[in-house]
């Protein structure tokens, strides 16, 4: 872009080299300690980006010298022969500001400082400490932290503080927040819930860059589809809600707002100013912007998951098929409660379906109820087939209740998971969305995760996996599920009445 | 929106009242002075003559009509309800000098006066505001007015400036939207000048950062026309 962005021509910062701080080729960890003097901050998250798999070139530092996985430790950031892309900064406050000093002489692009003990103390010698930080970064060394876990990045193999065992595989979702617990956690619950993404920062105090900055690149970053945040405080309104709602205009911006207390005990005159509590402006601020909102972690990950595996599209009508007549009745009621609808087949699908189906109690009208949990995922193949030909259908759920072959293993002695086809089930899935071209969204319901049942909580584990590997979303509940496809519905629906 | 002269004046206008305030030591607006800040915007509010000797007070009631609305006017009482300072529907000449009479002895000694009001009347009443939140600035309310602002909650926020969309798209985000559509016998409200007033507001609220709160409640919609009947210019510390 030949354009600075806005806040850079503001403070008169240089413009941000994203591509080396995210994917950098020589990185200096700074506050390492040698093999035989214990493991601090440095250590960890040396061992972490080895783990990791990182492939380019690490360059330990500590004043005392020494080895550490067979690598020679630099005394000084000085001693570094050539230039390095990135800084990892991980010693005492107090020294913070001269070693981001000597990084910035040495060429880096970016530093993640995870150290504590500046601004978030309120002390005057922690707010003076990330003053100085500010000052350095200002000169040409662009600042995540201080206070941070840092970033993670799958394709470059950089990883969060303490994330060794991060998915190295890369996807479309963005993650920003201030917390480095939250990072954390969702990266970890990504993991197995089948997110896979583009970049991941936790930028603490956020001294140089932070909810603005980060906002505005993964607007344009290639990489990124779905940008998700967790946000607490921001530190100018007015930018906030222009950089967001210019990412919302590009691509789906999920937000989990922390801290909506009300206004309270404010003392003001008028109504507006009284019924302005955090709570109302910031819901009606992301109404505006038409991001989306949501209320804690499972929710903002789970509607990661529908934006990052469903097309970009507003979802009217759905079919529900499971065993059961309770579930489709709670189907019909939840996608009344999300604005959508389930309606009934065509007559002549309806027959084509009824001929899948186990006989007595089972429904072909939609909800489909295949009455009982084994039908053969071949003939549930037919099924959602048979269903999508129906023109209203924009997408399928699928619910599983997979449990109940446990009963079936008892009988033959063998392992629910050798008994229960989740292998086939995940492919008869991936194969009707090949051939209608239209999603099917899966509901894994396990009602039974008592100490008893860890068999079952295995096979439905390995039951997700391969859906997810195949690029079906998988949500525990209907009710998630519904949820999750409200949220892409008011997305797609509020862009194009744009 | 164009910047024409006549914007550039009537933004004057509201300045001038703004700075007559501060220097008389004041932060809140009186009704009359806050309908004038609104009218140089030409957000609809209520026709109103502010009488301050009762010598005047017939030839403004004659102008306004009857059936109208008296109100004790000072930006020193707040509460005017409560205190007796509101009286509606007067039909006569001779019963609005009865009032007057008596309203004069309850503000001898405040500043302002008497307002003498046409009678706005309709059964839906909203409210409208703009706020200066602490993280976002301006932002702008609207929903149910009267007394259901404080039972049903039920409003909307959005940033300063608006465009239309977002006006409309705002009026439709408050759970009791309906109201605004042709309910029992009554006409549809007029969206587009309720859009036109929201728009406005949040010009106010960017053009005069020292407006700290605007408070219209109820805005009256009588046939399908929305009137401000009650404002509230509070302005930020001097």
């Amino acid at each position: 872009m030949s354009r600075l962005p806005e806040k850079d021509r503001r403070t008169n910062n240089p413009p941000v080299d994203y591509e080396r701080i995210f994917h950098p080729r020589r990185i200096a960890i700074i506050g390492v300690s040698s093999e035989e003097s214990g493991a601090g901050f440095g250590t960890a998250i040396l061992k972490s980006i080895t783990a990791m798999g990182y492939a380019g070139e690490m360059i330990p530092v500590n004043p005392k010298g020494g080895t550490i996985n067979q690598l020679t430790i630099y005394k000084n950031v000085e001693d570094i022969p050539g230039e390095i892309d990135f800084a990892i900064i991980a010693v005492a406050a107090r020294y913070v500001p001269d070693v981001l000093e000597s990084c910035r002489k040495k060429g880096a692009a970016g530093a993640e400082i995870i150290s504590s003990g500046f601004s978030e103390l309120n002390t005057r010698e922690g707010n003076e400490l990330e003053q100085q930080v500010k000052e350095i970064a200002a000169k040409g060394i662009r600042v995540v932290g201080p206070n941070c876990f840092g970033i993670y990045c799958p394709a470059s193999g950089l990883t969060l503080l303490p994330g060794p065992d991060l998915s190295r595989e890369s996807g479309p979702v963005a993650f920003l927040a201030q917390s480095g617990g939250m990072s954390i956690d969702f990266a970890h619950a990504g993991k197995w819930m089948g997110i896979r993404f583009s970049k991941m920062v936790s930028f603490g105090n956020g001294a140089d860059l932070r909810e603005t900055d980060f906002l505005r690149y993964f607007k344009d970053d290639p990489e990124t589809k779905v940008i998700s945040m967790y946000v607490e405080g921001i530190r100018d309104g007015e930018l906030f809600f222009r950089e967001i709602k210019a990412a919302a205009a590009e691509k789906p911006v999920i937000v989990f707002k922390g801290g909506l207390s009300s206004a309270g005990a404010r003392a003001v005159a008028s109504h507006t100013a009284s019924m302005g509590g955090s709570r109302v402006i910031w819901k009606s601020i992301l109404r505006q912007v038409n991001a989306t909102q949501v209320y804690d972690h499972l929710e903002m990950a789970q509607a990661c998951l529908a934006f990052a595996l469903l097309p970009p599209k507003v979802f009217a009508n759905i079919t529900v098929v499971g065993g059961g007549g309770a579930i489709g009745v709670a189907a019909c009621d939840l996608a009344e409660m999300y604005g959508m609808d389930i309606p009934p087949l065509a007559d002549s699908l309806q027959k084509r379906i009824d001929g899948y189906l186990p006989k007595p109690g089972s429904s072909a009208t939609n909800p489909i109820d295949v009455a009982n949990p084994y039908v053969p995922p071949s003939y549930l193949k037919e099924v959602l087939i048979a269903a999508a030909e129906d023109q209203r259908i924009d997408l399928q759920i699928i619910v599983s209740l997979l449990h109940h072959y446990k009963s079936v293993a008892q009988m033959f002695n063998k392992t629910v998971a050798e008994i229960t086809p989740y292998k086939e089930l995940a492919q008869a899935v991936r194969d009707a969305v090949d051939k209608t071209g239209k999603p099917v969204i899966a509901v894994l319901s396990n009602p039974k995760r008592c100490v008893d049942d860890l068999d079952i909580m295995e096979m439905v584990a390995l039951t997700r996996k391969e859906f997810v590997d195949r690029g079906i979303p998988v949500f525990d509940e209907l009710h998630d599920a519904i949820r999750a496809l409200a949220h892409v519905n008011a997305y797609y629906g509020g862009k194009s009445h744009e | 929106m164009p910047i024409t002269e006549a914007n550039l004046m009537n933004k004057e206008k509201a300045r001038k009242i703004i700075r007559d305030v501060y220097r008389e030591g004041r932060q809140t607006l009186s009704e009359y002075e806050s309908k004038q800040v609104l009218a140089a915007y030409d957000i609809p509010v209520t026709r109103e003559i502010l009488v301050t000797h009762q010598s005047d007070l017939e030839k403004a009631v004659q102008e306004i009509g009857f059936p109208l609305v008296m109100k004790g006017c000072t930006p020193e009482i707040a509460h005017k309800t409560e205190k007796g300072l509101v009286h509606m529907d007067i039909r006569t000449v001779r019963e609005a000098k009865k009032v007057g009479r008596e309203m004069m002895s309850k503000i001898t000694g405040f500043q302002g006066g008497i307002l003498i009001q046409e009678m706005i009347q309709g059964r839906r009443e909203l409210v409208m505001g703009m706020t200066r939140d602490a993280q976002f600035g301006p932002c702008v309310m609207f929903g149910l007015g009267g007394i259901f602002t404080e039972i049903l909650n039920d409003v909307a926020f959005r940033h300063a400036p608006l465009s239309k969309s977002e006006a409309f798209d705002m009026m439709q985000d408050i759970r009791g939207h309906k109201i605004l559509e042709d309910v029992r016998g009554m006409a549809a409200a007029n969206r587009q000048i309720l859009a036109d007033m929201l728009i406005k507001l949040s010009l106010i609220g960017i053009d005069i950062s020292e407006i700290q709160e605007i408070d219209l409640n109820p805005v009256i919609i009588c046939d399908s026309r929305p009137v401000v009947v009650d404002a509230l210019l509070v302005l930020k510390n001097g």
